[in-house]
């Protein structure tokens, strides 16, 4: 069964004077442990469909179903209580809580979910050695780099090891070097704990790097590609050997 | 329950740092908190110490903590309402260990002269001796010029108070006629000197009260032995109420009034209690600025960091956890500002209450209400109770408004917040 499962997802915003259209009948399916990119030009309706997977808004028509849950009959405690426990979120500007350190700001979503103090701890400091902010762990996000702070951020994305990472734009605001650093990371991540990662960008390294590629142009799909290594040119719908790697329906 | 705790912690933690991220502006709220809390500890403290000086002024002088009473006296004071303190009473009043002293008094209308002027006075018969440990006429007596307490029960000294000294013209040694009606309600007039002067806190009492010897005024109106009052003293004012039953109980003399000074000065009570609701609304008009104070001060914060709770939203924080978060940070401002304010208040009442606050330039003001010229407030630990529940409660409500806010923050909206 797919992770997520996305079937004639419509979704229109009330503008002005007149319905703006964001999304338009998408249908797809993604399977636990893909590396995806959804990618498209501003306004192209990514952003809307990834905050529609992680249940931060409302579909107008279609069905959305992330694991068990169709978003459609879950009320607003029961979407929090599943973003806490399967999905992870990696923002643009990182979006950390300033007045906690990185330990406390990974450590903040397993008290979330009543973790006991000694668990919470080893697997904080586990989560950010792996990110390799073993020594930075104590330091408030002022006193960390922009690059530092965004792996704080995926630390605590993946910290309590959710199905689903989604990040919008993780790229943007990093320089060249430290986003393909930060994409690395994610993808080792992403092969050792087969967490499935979707990024929403126009970022050419991030689309490089996605083992699928999902093209979003006025909100609709215009080309779903899964690749060998990442890199244009792969061959769409061709399978990862060890994963699954799912298709558009259409 | 662990994990609530565990939950409650981090939302404690965050409220708590939260409070130290505009340090000017929390410890503005927090100034204005302690300012008012210090205004209003200081009205207090002084409220107290005047409340306290006039009660006190009063039972030491006329009223003690419990009086006796031929019934009807203590209404119209007439000389012939008295009776005899026998032996079904006096062994009564000597072996309650509450009670500290006692002495029965003679207390007769008349009109002192001279040969400049008259008034109308209210004369006290005493036994000097006892007298002593039941008011502190003693204490507020001259004892220089050739002022002197009373030293007998049977001359025909007389104390006056030194503002009735003055409107009679007398001096020390002078003499002053006492003119009553004695117990046969003829008229007899007797010639007094003047032993001392006194001057109480109590204008009013200094204007109407002298003291001589209780057997020569005994004399005087033909009482005999019989008495108008005894007045007792018991350990503590507030043991007034069980040491009047036990005397009822034991005197079983259903002509006896057996009142204490809440009987005795309703009035009195009727001002603490009327002063006590004046305080309710002197917090409320300091609080409810307060609030304001506080509410305006989280909306501002909530606003700049309205993104941020977004992201947490996003991240799976619930609504109420948000709505706690936004009170923590009001009750920790409240906190704080109850540290600092009652240590200010605290500290400085405890200097003043032991130097005392000279207010001798209102002294014609403060002994119209019976209280002393030097003024020790205080504030009793049901007044920092009190304080503490109030700042708390007041806090609590002015965060109600931006802890909701707070919470019905919508993840997205904020998301596309910067």
């Amino acid at each position: 069964m797919a992770l997520i499962n996305i079937n004639d997802l419509i979704k229109d915003y009330d503008g002005n004077s007149q319905v703006v259209r964001a999304l338009r009948g998408v249908n797809l399916t993604i399977e636990r442990g893909e590396f995806a990119a959804i990618a498209g030009p501003s306004g192209s309706g990514k952003t809307t469909l990834l905050n529609i997977i992680g249940g931060l808004d409302n579909p107008t028509a279609g069905s959305v179903r992330v694991g068990e849950h169709d978003l459609a009959a879950m009320n607003p405690r029961q979407l929090s209580d599943m973003r806490l426990r399967e999905i992870g979120f990696v923002f643009q500007a990182y979006n950390l809580i300033p007045v906690l350190s990185a330990m406390e700001n990974v450590e903040y979503i397993l008290l979330l979910q009543g973790i006991e103090e000694t668990e919470r701890r080893e697997r904080c400091a586990r989560i950010l050695k792996e990110v390799g902010l073993e020594k930075e762990m104590n330091r408030k996000p002022k006193e960390l780099s922009g690059g530092q702070q965004q792996r704080v951020a995926v630390a605590r994305a993946i910290v309590s090891e959710p199905h689903i990472v989604l990040a919008d734009e993780p790229t943007a605001n990093l320089d060249q070097k430290t986003g393909a650093g930060l994409l690395e990371l994610m993808h080792e991540l992403n092969e050792k704990k087969n967490i499935t990662f979707i990024f929403s960008t126009h970022d050419t390294m991030v689309m490089d790097r996605a083992e699928r590629l999902i093209q979003l142009i006025d909100g609709a799909v215009v080309s779903d590609a899964a690749k060998h290594g990442g890199f244009h040119g792969a061959v769409p719908g061709k399978k990862k050997p060890a994963k699954k790697t799912a298709r558009s329906k259409k | 329950m662990k994990a609530l705790l565990t939950t409650t912690r981090i939302f404690m933690k965050l409220g708590w740092r939260n409070l130290w991220r505009h340090k000017r502006r929390s410890w503005v709220v927090i100034s204005s908190i302690a300012l008012g809390l210090i205004m209003i500890m200081f009205s207090i403290g002084f409220i107290n110490s005047m409340l306290r000086q006039m009660l006190d002024n009063n039972i030491s002088t006329k009223l003690g903590h419990v009086a006796i009473y031929q019934k009807g006296f203590f209404t119209n004071m007439k000389l012939e309402t008295n009776f005899l303190p026998d032996e079904r009473i006096m062994p009564v009043l000597s072996k309650d260990r509450d009670i500290v002293a006692f002495s029965p008094r003679v207390k007769a209308m008349g009109m002192l002269r001279t040969s400049e002027s008259s008034r109308g006075v209210l004369v006290f018969g005493v036994y000097p001796d006892r007298e002593i440990k039941i008011s502190k006429i003693n204490e507020y007596t001259t004892k220089s010029g050739g002022s002197a307490y009373l030293d007998s029960i049977s001359s025909n000294d007389i104390l006056v108070s030194q503002s009735l000294a003055s409107k009679l013209e007398v001096q020390v040694g002078d003499k002053i006629v006492l003119m009553l009606q004695d117990r046969h309600n003829d008229i007899v007039g007797v010639g007094l000197t003047a032993k001392g002067f006194f001057q109480t806190p109590v204008e009013m009492f200094d204007k109407s009260v002298v003291f001589m010897g209780i057997e020569r005024l005994q004399q005087i109106t033909g009482l005999g032995k019989n008495v108008s009052e005894i007045m007792i003293i018991t350990k503590d004012k507030k043991l007034a109420g069980s040491v009047k039953k036990r005397i009822l109980a034991a005197s079983a003399n259903p002509e006896l009034d057996i009142l204490s000074w809440e009987d005795m000065a309703p009035e009195l009570v009727s001002l603490i209690k009327m002063i006590d609701k004046q305080m309710i609304i002197f917090y409320a008009i300091v609080f409810i600025t307060i609030i304001f104070s506080i509410a305006n001060t989280l909306i501002m914060s909530i606003m700049e960091r309205f993104h941020e709770i977004g992201v947490m939203k996003s991240v799976g924080t619930r609504p109420l956890q948000i709505f706690f978060m936004v009170m923590f940070e009001a009750l920790n401002l409240g906190v704080v500002g109850l540290a600092v304010g009652l240590t200010v208040a605290v500290a400085i009442i405890q200097i003043m209450g032991h130097t005392g606050v000279d207010l001798s330039s209102f002294m014609s003001l403060l002994r119209s209400w019976g209280t002393g010229s030097i003024i020790y407030p205080f504030v009793t630990l049901k007044d920092i109770l009190v304080a503490v529940v109030v700042v708390e409660a007041t806090t609590i409500i002015a965060a109600i408004y931006p802890a909701v806010k707070a919470a019905r923050i919508k993840p997205l909206e904020a998301l596309h917040f910067i």
